[in-house]
């Protein structure tokens, strides 16, 4: 036990330092970028109609909000928040902690992306083994070509098909926000009910962009395992087929495990383009909008908690992998 | 021009439904709500996840029109800035130094509170706060100057100018402001709130340090103010907010609103969009009662009409043009720029950069097509040089220039090949369109174009500013005041800075000057400086505008700074599957305003009423 609490700590101190760097990174890089909030929002204003005096006079309040200190004192300062817990004020909603705003945001990213991974984890190593053990048949074939196609699509592609066969051409899933928003939000039926079918074609897509992934790596994996000398001596035992097929795929799923920490990244980054196409209103949204508007602080705070779920994700399945397979712990 | 930027995944989206659409079903939740659901989009605001429901929120949940309430509503007269449909005012009068209101009477909130002068006070303190003030500090120009606020009989107040302040849009400024509820954002203005107002306004240079307290003071509460979160929305509008979504709103009829009865949707759903595309989208489901204004193209627009939606044409006080940075050669040469607007042809291009929603320009003037018909006489317009498309005019001006054509290439005085670059914005889809054809004429008439993206609006701004670009697209005319589209250049972008009828003039790197105008003509034998005249602009009222406008239009008519492209058509749909009794084309001022101003002038009824 004492083993696992020190690899845990020093998991979580290498996180820390992990985290530490990308902050780091994320906070010169979006003040590298040129153009800046009162730009913009000025911009904004005046296309809006407002006169340019008005505009520029509203400007000034905004940039109230920004510091004009040199970019290291505003670095340490951005530090010294960070250490506290204090992700810094939006810009562009004039002064609302960035936490409040990605506090609304992030479970309309984590419960499509963790739906679709955990969906298309078991249906793509499901279909693995099926495709592995019956790669000489039509069905292992088709399995294989199934994968290989969806492994190729790109995101937006695949996002934008969804879109238009299931919302414009039959009509049969909404599309946008996170659930009608005439039904009063609660534990009901209804309520639950219209959440679960707003998501269906943001899960739908992340299922199907990771299916391919997972069945091929599955297949290969299983196909390895196959030819191990326990596999062989358990067929010579004459242990049951059921028997056989569980050690098979509990061997088989190790390597998997990683990937699919790795993927709970991948798939966030890929939040941004699949919000945009089908308007969910998730971390992906919020990115982009904060980018269009220069809003550091909440670019910033998007970008951290990003990078934090990934490095979390990795932590939880370099532990969990251990604990799996107990080989890793020597 | 948001709407351009909006359209780079759009235009992807709209290729791949395009053709096919027409088999699409359509169904939407306001048929389930028996009809009584308008369904929108606010163009100018999506759903803001996690912002307040607080209008002095730069991204806050709040609706203009529906459940936020100005005192009037603009027509956008090109004439008469103070043109207004009524809001929570009933009538106004006017004089050069002050505004009278009369509140309409049966004005309540949600709550069931009457609209009183004390809400109008705390509101006109909030709109100070943010950043109307700092304009004006030290300074009698052109901010929100509100000086005094007095009840002069029953639901009527007098609202008072600085002294000494002049300015026209005074009206205007007053009766846009939002009115809130004092019992709601009261307690969050000082007691001495308009002590501190009034120290900002002072004139006077000795009083100058608590001038700048007072407005940095002003400011730190407008910070708290635009946090502010209240739990529920307290409204004087025809709707008041009953639930957000992080995709949507729903906004429910207030059965305290003064004219409830004219009121026929019983029920708004506002949805979220990204880009175009979703709007589109929603459009070819039959799923919205009414959409803003999307640049758009034809593919697109003849699926949304196959779906049962109606095309409803405004004004839109907004032109694509060209512009010079006038300090790079050859651009400085005025005979370069009439060459280039002579060798543009504006009609090919607006087909394919604006072939739904634009009109290829008459003349560079500063002004849109039908602002310049309404200011300039008959024959001031017939005496503007139209730059026809015509390369053989093109060519005597270049070689007037100095400029050379040898081997079907033209060269520069220096003997150096003339190449151009064309900056636009990346999703910007009708300047990318717009540009590449461009590109191919300028290139077919011996001048080597290339279009050159930025990768956005920010950035394009940006560098703009620091002289990047020699050619790039710009937006102009943005009216209707002819003052605020002289302003578009004559203003911040060629250096101008106007503290009312004094005009201070900045070049050179950080001075965000890009145009590099020179800041003098002669004009009919005449000096001028298009900066001052620019800003004289905004001290005149309109019959005593004429003559500047009319100067200022020969002067950008013949020194070209920019070559205006396209004017744009405000392009709306109406679906009148539910509801009827849309606004009808033409109708310019009521379809400048949302949906919820169209409703409280008796628009938009469910259908089974009728």
């Amino acid at each position: 036990m004492r083993a696992v609490l020190l690899r845990l700590a020093a998991k979580l101190a290498a996180g820390l330092a992990m985290v530490l760097t990308v902050a780091t990174f994320t906070f010169f890089l979006v003040h590298a970028l040129p153009g800046n909030p009162g730009d913009a929002a000025y911009e904004a204003y005046v296309l809006g109609g407002m006169p340019p005096e008005t505009a520029r006079a509203k400007v000034a309040v905004i940039y109230g909000f920004t510091s004009h200190e040199p970019l290291t004192d505003q670095y340490l300062g951005y530090l010294g928040q960070l250490a506290r817990g204090n992700l810094g004020v939006s810009i562009s909603y004039s002064g609302v902690p960035v936490s409040d705003v990605i506090r609304a945001a992030v479970p309309w990213t984590v419960l499509p992306v963790l739906s679709g991974l955990v969906v298309s984890f078991l249906v793509g190593c499901t279909a693995g083994v099926i495709a592995a053990v019956r790669r000489n048949s039509r069905t292992g074939g088709l399995l294989s070509l199934s994968g290989s196609l969806m492994a190729g699509v790109p995101s937006f592609v695949l996002a934008l098909l969804l879109a238009f066969l299931f919302h414009t051409l039959w009509n049969v899933l909404p599309y946008g926000d996170t659930s009608d928003v005439t039904i009063a939000p609660g534990f009901t039926p209804d309520y639950v009910g219209s959440v679960a079918t707003h998501a269906v074609l943001p899960v739908a897509t992340y299922a199907l962009l990771s299916y391919g992934g997972w069945l091929l790596t599955m297949k290969s994996s299983v196909a390895s395992v196959l030819g191990d000398d326990f596999i062989l001596a358990a067929e010579l035992r004459g242990i049951a087929p059921a028997t056989r097929m569980r050690y098979i795929g509990r061997n088989a799923v190790l390597p998997l495990f990683t990937t699919l920490a790795l993927s709970i990244g991948h798939m966030f980054a890929g939040s941004v383009l699949i919000e945009d196409v089908f308007d969910y209103p998730g971390l992906g949204n919020l990115l982009l909008k904060s980018i269009g508007s220069r809003d550091y602080p909440l670019m910033g705070g998007a970008f951290l908690l990003i990078t934090v779920t990934i490095v979390l994700a990795n932590i939880v399945a370099e532990m969990l992998y251990s604990v799996i397979d107990p080989r890793v712990r020597r | 021009m948001r709407n351009a930027r909006r359209a780079a995944l759009p235009l992807a989206a709209a290729l791949l439904l395009s053709g096919t659409a027409a088999c699409s079903s359509s169904a939407s939740s306001s048929d389930s709500a028996g009809g009584g659901v308008f369904t929108t989009i606010d163009g100018n605001h999506p759903i803001s996840a996690g912002a307040p429901m607080n209008p002095f929120n730069a991204a806050g949940n709040t609706f203009l029109g529906y459940d936020t309430m100005q005192l009037g509503f603009t027509k956008k007269n090109p004439q008469d800035p103070n043109d207004f449909f009524p809001g929570l005012a009933r009538s106004w009068k006017t004089t050069d130094t002050s505004i009278t209101v009369e509140l309409e009477p049966g004005a309540k909130w949600s709550d069931g509170k009457p609209v009183t002068v004390d809400d109008v006070k705390a509101s006109m303190a909030i709109a100070l706060t943010q950043g109307a003030a700092t304009v004006g500090a030290g300074v009698l120009t052109q901010g929100l100057d509100v000086a005094e606020i007095k009840e002069t009989a029953p639901h009527t107040i007098e609202i008072s100018q600085v002294p000494g302040a002049k300015n026209i849009q005074f009206p205007r400024l007053v009766l846009t402001q939002k009115i809130v509820p004092a019992s709601v954002y009261g307690s969050m203005l000082p007691a001495d709130v308009w002590d501190v107002v009034h120290a900002s306004q002072s004139a006077d240079p000795g009083q100058a340090d608590a001038a700048k307290a007072a407005v940095d003071k002003l400011n730190e509460i407008g910070k708290k103010i635009s946090a502010f979160a209240p739990a529920t929305d307290v409204s004087a509008g025809p709707f008041v907010i009953t639930r957000i979504n992080p995709g949507s709103a729903v906004l429910d009829r207030n059965p305290h609103f003064f004219a409830a009865d004219r009121i026929g949707p019983k029920q708004v759903v506002v949805r979220n969009y990204t880009g175009n595309e979703q709007i589109w989208n929603y459009m070819t489901n039959g799923e919205l009662d009414a959409a803003p204004f999307t640049a758009i193209p034809d593919n697109v627009l003849q699926r949304i009409l196959k779906a049962g939606n109606q095309r409803v044409d405004a004004i839109n006080y907004v032109d694509a043009a060209i512009a010079f940075n006038q300090s790079v050669a050859p651009f400085d040469k005025v005979e370069v720029r009439r060459a280039l607007a002579h060798v543009i042809d504006r009609a090919a291009v607006t087909k394919v950069g604006q072939p739904v929603g634009g009109a290829a320009s008459k003349a560079t003037t500063g002004l849109i097509d039908k602002v310049a018909e309404k200011w300039l006489t008959p024959e001031q317009q017939a005496a503007l040089d139209p730059y026809p498309h015509d390369e053989t005019k093109a060519a005597a001006l270049l070689q007037q220039a100095g400029l050379t054509k040898k081997d079907g290439a033209w060269y520069l005085p220096d003997g150096t090949p003339w190449t151009i670059t064309l900056q636009t914005v990346n999703g910007f889809s009708d300047w990318i369109a717009g540009g590449t054809v461009l590109a191919n004429q300028l290139t077919a008439f011996g001048i080597p174009t290339k279009t050159a993206l930025t990768a956005d609006f920010s950035t394009y701004k940006k560098e703009m500013a620091d002289g990047k670009y020699p050619v790039g697209f710009w937006l102009t005319a943005l009216g209707p005041g002819t003052d605020a589209a002289f302003q578009r250049l004559y203003g911040a972008d060629n250096g101008f800075t106007a503290i009312g009828a004094a005009v201070t003039h900045k070049t050179g790197k950080g001075s965000g000057n890009w145009l590099n105008t020179p800041t003098s003509f002669t004009l009919d034998g005449a000096t001028v400086d298009p900066g001052e005249l620019t800003a004289r602009l905004t001290l005149l009222k309109p019959d005593q505008q004429k003559d500047i406008v009319q100067q200022l239009a020969r002067l950008t008519n013949q020194q070209v700074p920019v070559v205006q492209i396209w004017d744009y058509t405000n392009v709306q749909f109406v679906n009148d599957k539910r509801f009827t009794n849309f606004p009808k084309a033409g109708q310019d001022g009521l379809l400048s305003n949302s949906p919820g101003v169209w409703m409280m002038q008796g628009y938009v009824q469910p259908k089974s009423k009728k």
